[in-house]
């Protein structure tokens, strides 16, 4: 291959994403960062272009609001648990539907339903799930642990609504890991295998030495796409526990949402965003290095 | 033998138990979509006096009177759906166009460079609540408030790194030679990018398509707060509410019927998932 | 795949080279120019209106004259059928079509919740009759807090897309201050909504729901008083009376006290009776949810207890106080009688179970008592009663009284844009929409917008209509919670007092927090509220509300020396 890229692929591979992203978002950006260096919310009234400045005064309050820090843990927590639990039954899930039998599209048309649907009305089915009236109180009563079943208030407990918001994620998300990984397997040359099943390895080998390095890259793709937008979790936390009990389940996005949208904080909320754009831009970078590093 | 059958057995254990659990709240969903109001708040799985009031209401509004508490007249769903149908085909398509060209041109000859690539993830690391008010104030001096070309250009930047990253992944594992092959065979390297890569990446193409087709439909906040009159379907779902609390019946039934258009895509995707190596390069 | 960085490597914002700057400020430049073209060009069009016009079967058969008359009143009195109210309203817009300042065919437009566009609809379908010349279109939000981002949205890039925001009372102080709310007193001076005299929205919510610093920015819409709604047929049972005589020894009686309620509550969850769904009947349900209505069961007793919320010479929060804990104290030991539900579910809850019979004291808007009453699935149509919320006992001058007061929450007033293009004939709408007749025939129309004015309850014109809408024993006690209801936190920042509140008072009742703690977290994230707007700001509205606050509460501030 040319070092030099050709002139079409030159200009055809930068010119239109800088037009979309620098048209579209550049401007908005610099606004926001501006925002979050003075004090300003519509309730001062005073036009936004007037006023006063605040230098690091917003990232300093940032840096001493608990419940802020609470919310960046917590949410950190949430991805660290949703994120490998997905990826695992995902590629599992993506494994055992490489061999074909009949009905396979339809039953991957089923798999990956949950996409279909907004995160929205997502969250609405598993809020009236985890009602005492709902099916879940109900069907556990039936065959686990009995009559006390109707007694689990899941939202009342931090731990338990914590747990309720995962299974809404898990529910939803697996299927897109599934899906990237699918076509990931799929996309594995079948001589190779043929290569390596006529040498006598066996289906584990072949997994963990054919097929799993060759789609590493896609998994590291995968694992980065998925770990940001987990992050920003704000559907199912809204919807099914606003944030609660108190703010016990309050994920970092719901909390900049309040502060930017209900207390009209719009500086305080700015900084806090861009800290947190810059903590994960941080941990993404090093995590992309690691990852996908080699190219 | 028997460990064979063992295995087996085991996974297509595991797949039902997957299937069973994808299925149940979907179940519950249609369910809830025929249950009269009473009902939405009982635990049954099947409604006891089903019921197509829910799904009248999405297409004929004008049928008050079935919800006690005086809902509010809305147009017909039809109006946000084909809306919601241009912009998310319309994003989709500018975000994979312009994903596949940054993606081939990265992978290739690292134009762009690998610093600007990880740098489009940025459009992903942002929660989304504080970047209201300045787009807010950018699309208003544009014009580009209640009007569709506003929301498709909004989800084409967002998205577009998705289509970058998915892309680089399936084309960087295309061996260099083929396109060598052809550029030797004087062919120019446009046609090398579409006769060559794009059969290929055929399943990376149709995936990240999908994931940005989706991300456009169902995507909420920008949409709300966008629009005023012309609302796309996720807005117009988040108004089946009355004065007494949200219609979930009526809102289960606009989520179903708005995930057919993706079900029906995703269907006939699935051809495409599978790559063309088994089909070799003939030639050469 | 060229392992070293190529030279044709170009980081997007930190390299130096100077072309790969230009490229990218360049494409940003030309980006925005063919933005705004494309969206110049592609904008939507100015809507051509689509109100409501179904054929109105009135009695109505007077013409509309031709000559506009003008607003003073002539000898032939245009509009007999109509209020004064409605009547001035009608012919001012009349004069300003005439005089040119609104141009017939222009259209005013509404931002409203869904809930309320029955009422709406109904008030675009009357005004359409007397005024034509001029269209309303309905902007309509799912939910409430859509309506609110909208608004500020709208405060921010001051486009003109509306001209009139049905908003809730809590918002006014922040809508005022954003520079959305247009300061309306002297139209109320021109046009007379008449909020004096005997067809006036009662006082003191007429007040405290359109004043903000002493100036008129809205009119009000709707009364959202909290009553007491219980159970006659549990009270009223012999058997039960007996029972509860032995063990308390006093009679059963609508409770005038926290503490009878505590103990009615505790009487009847421990009968545990079943509703006919099979649900299990608490003996109480008060708000404590955490969406957003933890406050209003927590600061009604804080306020009957003689409270303040803040200091009237200094802003200080007052929530760390006696009367802070003494609430806090109240609601957890009504706790094991309240449903586990009530801390997690959403405020709809609290009227799903009382109208399936699974609650025996409770409080909420006026739409609890017209659903238990009539909707479909109630099975306590008979058998709901209202009477006033208890109260605290204090002493006032050495005599022990009950203090009772009501809280108003949220509220649906109207205001008018300060960026509308007709802002007069937007007023005009709204003192039209809320005239005493045609007021009555909007809020009877629909659900949330309920009774203010008090000629809808006293007045024999209108009585009957209310009366069929609401249940006569209703309309009694619902005046008189009225006369002693109290404000929200209207003032700047109102919504991010109440959400803090609110916070603090479910987690206490989860169990997540204890009092001491929530009191003191509260004063502090008071206070930098206030210091962020600048407190004598604060302190200027503050003053102003506490003045409107109902007499029972000023009382008990007087007595505790809140209040001089």
């Amino acid at each position: 291959m040319p070092e030099k890229p050709p002139r079409p692929i030159k200009i055809l591979s930068s010119l239109p994403l800088n037009l979309l992203l620098n048209g579209v978002l550049i401007i908005p950006f610099i606004i926001m960062i501006y925002l979050a260096l003075v004090k300003w919310s519509p309730l001062v009234g005073v036009n936004w272009w007037n006023a006063p400045f605040g230098g690091v005064v917003n990232f300093q309050r940032a840096l001493s609001d608990s419940r802020f820090i609470e919310a960046l843990g917590r949410t950190a927590l949430f991805v660290a648990i949703v994120v490998p639990l997905e990826l695992l039954i995902g590629l599992l899930l993506a494994y055992i539907l490489q061999k074909p039998f009949r009905g396979k599209r339809f039953v991957i048309s089923l798999l990956i339903y949950p996409l279909m649907l907004p995160p929205v009305v997502v969250a609405t089915v598993f809020y009236l799930f985890f009602q005492p009236y709902g099916p879940v109180n109900n069907i556990f009563l039936q065959y686990v642990i009995g009559p006390r079943a109707l007694n689990i208030y899941w939202f009342l407990d931090p731990t338990l609504a914590f747990i309720t918001i995962i299974v809404a994620d898990t529910w939803q998300w697996t299927p897109f890991m599934f899906l990237i990984m699918y076509s990931g397997l799929s996309a594995v040359p079948k001589r190779l295998i043929e290569a390596a099943e006529v040498l006598g390895a066996s289906e584990w080998t072949i997994f963990w030495k054919v097929r799993l390095p060759l789609i590493k890259p896609l998994i590291s793709v995968a694992v980065i796409l998925r770990s940001l937008e987990a992050f920003k979790v704000f559907d199912y936390v809204y919807v099914m526990t606003g944030g609660g009990p108190g703010t016990s389940t309050e994920s970092i996005s719901l909390y900049i949402y309040r502060l930017a949208i209900l207390y009209s904080d719009i500086s305080y909320a700015a900084a806090v965003s861009l800290i947190v754009l810059a903590i994960i831009f941080i941990v993404s970078y090093f995590a992309v290095k690691i990852l996908v590093g080699r190219r | 033998m028997l460990r064979r059958i063992l295995t087996n057995a085991l996974m297509w254990l595991v797949l039902i138990i997957a299937v069973v659990w994808t299925v149940i709240p979907v179940m519950w969903m249609i369910s809830l979509s025929f249950k009269t109001y009473g009902e939405w708040r009982t635990p049954s799985l099947l409604p006891r006096n089903p019921t197509l009031d829910n799904y009248i209401m999405l297409f004929s509004p004008q049928a008050l009177g079935i919800f006690i508490a005086y809902t509010a007249i809305l147009e017909p769903i039809v109006g946000p759906l084909s809306r919601t149908l241009i912009i998310s085909a319309t994003a989709t398509v500018i975000a994979v166009m312009i994903g596949f060209f940054t993606a081939y041109g990265a992978s290739r000859y690292n134009s762009p460079g690998p610093f600007t690539l990880f740098f489009t993830l940025l459009t992903r690391m942002l929660p989304p609540a504080t970047f209201v008010t300045p787009i807010v104030i950018y699309f208003t001096t544009l014009y580009l408030i209640d009007n569709i070309i506003g929301l498709i250009l909004l989800y084409a930047a967002t998205t577009v790194t998705y289509a970058i990253w998915i892309l680089k992944g399936f084309i960087d594992a295309i061996p260099v030679e083929w396109e060598e092959a052809a550029l030797l065979e004087g062919a120019s390297p446009l046609q090398v990018l579409f006769k060559v890569i794009i059969p290929i990446a055929r399943p990376g193409l149709v995936v990240a398509g999908l994931f940005i087709f989706l991300m456009a439909w169902t995507e909420l906040l920008f949409a709300l707060v966008l629009t005023n009159l012309n609302v796309p379907l996720s807005v117009q779902v988040s108004k089946y509410v009355t004065a007494v609390g949200a219609l979930w019946g009526v809102q289960a039934a606009a989520a179903l019927l708005s995930s057919i258009i993706p079900l029906v895509i995703g269907y006939l995707i699935q051809r495409h998932l599978i790559t063309g190596f088994t089909f070799g390069l003939v030639r050469g | 795949m060229g392992g070293e960085k190529a030279s044709s490597e170009k980081p997007k914002k930190f390299d130096p080279d100077r072309r790969q700057f230009v490229i990218t400020i360049g494409s940003a430049i030309v980006a925005l120019g063919i933005g705004y073209a494309l969206g110049y060009l592609t904008k939507p069009v100015e809507r051509i209106t689509t109100t409501v016009t179904k054929t109105v079967t009135q009695t109505v058969t007077q013409t509309v004259t031709a000559a506009p008359p003008s607003p003073t009143p002539t000898p032939v009195l245009e509009y007999p059928e109509l209020s004064d109210v409605a009547r001035r309203a009608v012919l001012g817009v009349k004069k300003l079509i005439a005089d040119g300042v609104v141009p017939k065919g222009a259209t005013l437009r509404i931002l409203h919740v869904a809930g309320s566009k029955a009422q709406l609809e109904k008030a675009i379908e009357l005004w359409s009759k007397y005024v034509p010349e001029i269209k309303v279109e309905l902007i309509t939000m799912g939910t409430e807090p859509d309506v609110y981002t909208k608004a500020m949205s709208e405060a921010v890039t001051k486009t003109g897309a509306y001209d009139i925001v049905t908003i809730f009372s809590t918002w006014l102080g922040d809508l005022v201050e954003a520079g959305l709310a247009k300061d309306i007193t002297v139209y109320f001076s021109k046009y007379d909504p008449e909020y004096v005299g005997p067809n006036a929205p009662i006082e003191p919510l007429g007040s405290y729901t359109t004043l903000y610093k002493g100036k008129r920015y809205a009119l009000t819409l709707d009364s959202d008083v909290f009553t007491l709604t219980y159970r006659k047929d549990l009270l009223n049972d012999p058997k039960y009376k007996e029972e509860f005589k032995a063990t308390y020894g006093y009679d059963l009686k609508v409770p005038d006290t926290w503490e009878e309620v505590i103990n009615i509550a505790e009487f009847f969850t421990n009968k545990k009776l079943t509703s006919p769904r099979g649900g299990r009947v608490w003996g109480a349900y008060f708000y404590v949810e955490p969406a957003f209505a933890a406050y209003i069961s927590w600061t009604n007793i804080f306020l009957e207890a003689g409270g303040i919320l803040f200091d009237l010479e200094t802003m200080d929060p007052k929530v760390d106080s006696p009367e802070g804990r003494y609430a806090f104290d109240i609601l957890l030991k009504l706790k094991p009688f309240m449903p586990p539900e009530a801390i997690s579910a959403a405020w709809a809850d609290l009227y799903d179970k009382y109208i399936h019979g699974e609650s025996v004291l409770t409080a909420a808007w006026p739409s609890l008592t017209k659903m238990a009453i009539s909707s479909p699935d109630s099975v306590v149509k008979e058998v709901t009663g209202t009477a006033l919320m208890p109260g605290v006992k204090l002493e006032i001058g050495g005599k022990p009284t009950i203090i009772r007061a009501s809280p108003n929450p949220v509220n649906w007033v109207g205001i008018v844009s300060n960026y509308s293009k007709y802002p007069e004939a937007s007023y005009l709408f709204l003192q039209f929409m809320t005239a005493p007749d045609i007021g009555l025939e909007v809020i009877l129309s629909g659900v949330i917008l309920d009774l203010f004015r008090e000629s809808w309850f006293k007045d024999p014109k209108y009585r009957p209509k209310a009366a069929a809408g609401y249940g006569a024993e209703f309309l009694d006690a619902y005046l008189e919670s009225i006369k002693i209801s109290y404000p929200d936190f209207i003032i700047r920042g109102g919504p991010e007092y109440a959400s803090k509140l609110t916070t603090a008072v479910n987690a206490v009742m989860a169990g997540t927090m204890d009092p001491k703690t929530a009191l003191s977290t509260v004063a502090a994230e008071w206070d930098s509220i206030t210091k962020k707007y600048g407190r004598d700001a604060q302190l200027e509205a503050w003053r102003a509300l506490a003045q409107l606050f109902p007499e029972p509460i000023k009382m008990a501030w007087k007595a505790k020396g809140y209040m001089k």
